[in-house]
């Protein structure tokens, strides 16, 4: 079969049609391809001869290059193996076996390395202000600055509107019953025992835990904490030590804050909306709610602020892989962070309700 | 006298890859050791197991005549503060101004006051000619004026070593002589040690007192400059004759043998 530079062409329909051309000669016996007209072959034409080799050869088909020069063809047998070998670009084949037992190396290291981290980070907290290292007040406060008060209207805002939304779905049922008054009740306990520590985790998690872990690996890629630690000053307490203050000091405060305003939002839809007695509505909100339920929600935000603290710090810290790695561990930090807020606040309210 | 760095046998893996395999050098004190090699040798990771970043998977780094790795975290830090790093790419804090990057060491471990260490900060400032440009970030100035901020940083605490990752890698001839110029300048009037990674020829040859050579993460050649470059190596001599050599990586040279005579 006599071929031309045209034949040679790598683009895909002429790829196809030469391949389909070889197939149909080699069912009558050995392919004997003519080169000779070829002259010079461009980088696309001897990729197009080298997978035509390859493939001949993968499909026990005698193929043979005729009129191409004899340096030519020495060079392309030489580097066939290179040019077509797998290897290079995929790891060897590792059994089920293995790849299980590379998986469980790397979730326990990744236990150890948090079980580490958490217990030098409270080392930084705890005890280092006892031996002459104090907290480093100048990070805590620019934190507090960015977590809290910078976080405020979006808590504000999405808590209104939570407040809004429980009370008009309340509003439905208990006026079936003449007792629209207990939207009150059903608002202030569920904002304070529920949903205002839970929304502001989710909150502080998406706006903060994100922005901190993004802050940290981009560190980490700048090569920022390897210099830290060259100059003997340790990243857990100068960085995540700092960082866990605010968001334990700070995810409290923002709480109250969603407590109030969701009432807020309740009392809009109770009071101007179905007309209910401002002075009974708040009267009844008083009487509802308890200092139990204010304090359990205090304890709960305080728990999910240093679970979204410590999973936001470490996955920061543990990026590797460039820009690449600081989106894949921002997105980690967010989604752990809500997942445990969850799983706590579902162990908490277990909790609560076995012992009454 | 005493080294003050001695890297014995070391081994660094990574996963299946063997990045230094029975890698030994020393450093004594006041003299500048440049690491080179060709790019991927294991120069960066060297430097790092020195400075304590990457624990080796066999032998050991003796730094001030105790095993770094083997000391508590007390020592370690202690160890640590008498040893300066320069960063590939300066490493600076980004929300610290560069006069509050370098009082920030001073301030933690010798417990300056505030106010007197930024007035030492702008004096290590002067040392790289950066005093006016004490209170910017570092996003608002140039990559060589980071890379003289970072040395101004790893000068803070008065090292006796100074380990330099590619110095002059991304600079600007000039601005690359000028950092050498300063590097030199530093080991006459402050008498510190110094590692350099470097692969530039020019920088190696104006500040080497010795070198090591590495390639695939062995140790080729060791000594004065002049007895490394006299070392019968093909590695050693296309370095220094600044010459593609057949197969760097082992295997990929066929194919550029193909296109040559495909295109002839």
């Amino acid at each position: 079969m006599h071929l031309s530079r045209d034949d040679l062409s790598p683009d895909e329909k002429t790829f196809a049609r030469l391949e389909n051309r070889v197939l149909r000669i080699s069912a009558n016996g050995p392919v004997r391809l003519d080169l000779s007209g070829c002259g010079a072959l461009s980088t696309g034409e001897i990729a197009v001869l080298a997978r035509l080799v390859g493939d001949a050869d993968e499909r026990k088909i005698k193929l043979e290059l005729a009129g191409l020069p004899e340096s030519l063809r020495k060079a392309l047998d030489a580097s066939l193996g290179a040019l077509l070998s797998q290897e290079a670009a995929t790891r060897p084949s590792e059994s089920l076996l293995e790849r299980m037992g590379e998986g469980a190396l790397l979730v326990a290291a990744n236990w150890q390395g948090w079980g580490r981290r958490s217990a030098d980070v409270a080392s930084a907290i705890f005890v280092d202000p006892l031996v002459g290292k104090p907290w480093v007040w100048r990070t805590i406060v620019e934190q507090m600055d960015r977590i809290g008060i910078g976080g405020v209207p979006l808590v504000l805002f999405i808590s209104l509107l939570v407040g809004v939304v429980l009370a008009l779905n309340g509003a439905r049922e208990l006026s079936q019953f003449g007792a629209s008054i207990y939207i009150a009740n059903l608002v202030g306990v569920t904002m304070t025992r529920e949903m205002g520590p839970l929304m502001t985790a989710v909150l502080v998690a998406g706006r903060s835990g994100s922005a901190v872990a993004a802050e940290l690996g981009t560190m980490v890629v700048s090569e920022e904490i390897d210099a830290m630690r060259t100059m003997a000053l340790p990243p857990n307490r100068f960085l995540v030590a700092p960082r866990m203050i605010a968001f334990v000091v700070m995810a409290p405060c923002l709480t109250v804050m969603s407590d109030i305003c969701g009432m807020a939002g309740g009392y809009l839809i109770a009071v101007p909306g179905m007309g209910l007695g401002s002075t009974n509505y708040l009267h009844q909100t008083a009487q509802t709610l308890s200092i139990s339920d204010v304090v359990t929600g205090l304890i709960k935000s305080v728990v999910f602020a240093a679970l979204i603290g410590m999973i936001s710090c470490h996955e920061g810290l543990n990026v590797a892989g460039g820009a690449e790695g600081v989106g894949a561990a921002t997105t980690r930090a967010v989604v752990r962070s809500i997942i445990a807020a969850i799983a706590a606040d579902a162990v908490f309210t277990l909790f609560f309700y076995l012992v009454g | 006298m005493e080294d003050v760095i001695r890297a014995e046998n070391l081994v660094v893996r990574f996963g299946d890859h063997m990045v230094l395999d029975d890698v030994s050098m020393r450093l004594s004190p006041g003299e500048i050791v440049v690491i080179l090699g060709a790019s991927g040798c294991g120069k960066t990771t060297l430097l790092r197991t020195l400075v304590g970043l990457r624990k080796p998977d066999g032998g050991r780094v003796m730094m001030f005549g105790r095993d770094l790795y083997a000391l508590d975290d007390d020592e370690r830090d202690e160890t640590l503060k008498r040893i300066g790093m320069l960063f590939q790419s300066g490493a600076l804090f980004s929300s610290l101004t560069l006069e509050e990057n370098i009082a920030l060491p001073l301030i933690e471990h010798r417990h300056v006051a505030p106010q007197v260490a930024a007035v030492i900060a702008r004096m290590k400032l002067a040392l790289v000619g950066l005093e006016t440009s004490a209170l910017l970030l570092p996003a608002e100035i140039s990559g060589g004026m980071k890379k003289r901020a970072g040395l101004a940083r790893a000068l803070a605490l008065d090292p006796e070593v100074l380990l330099f990752d590619e110095p002059s890698a991304g600079l600007d001839p000039v601005t690359a002589r000028a950092l050498d110029e300063l590097i030199i300048e530093l080991k006459r009037r402050l008498g510190v040690g110094m590692v350099v990674v470097t692969h530039e020829l020019g920088s190696i040859e104006a500040i080497a007192d010795r070198a090591v050579m590495l390639d695939r993460g062995h140790v080729i050649a060791e000594g004065k400059l002049s007895e490394v470059r006299a070392k019968d190596d093909p590695q050693v001599r296309a370095y220094f004759g600044r010459q593609a050599t057949r197969d760097p990586d082992g295997g990929s040279r066929p194919i550029v043998d193909l296109l040559k005579v495909a295109g002839e």
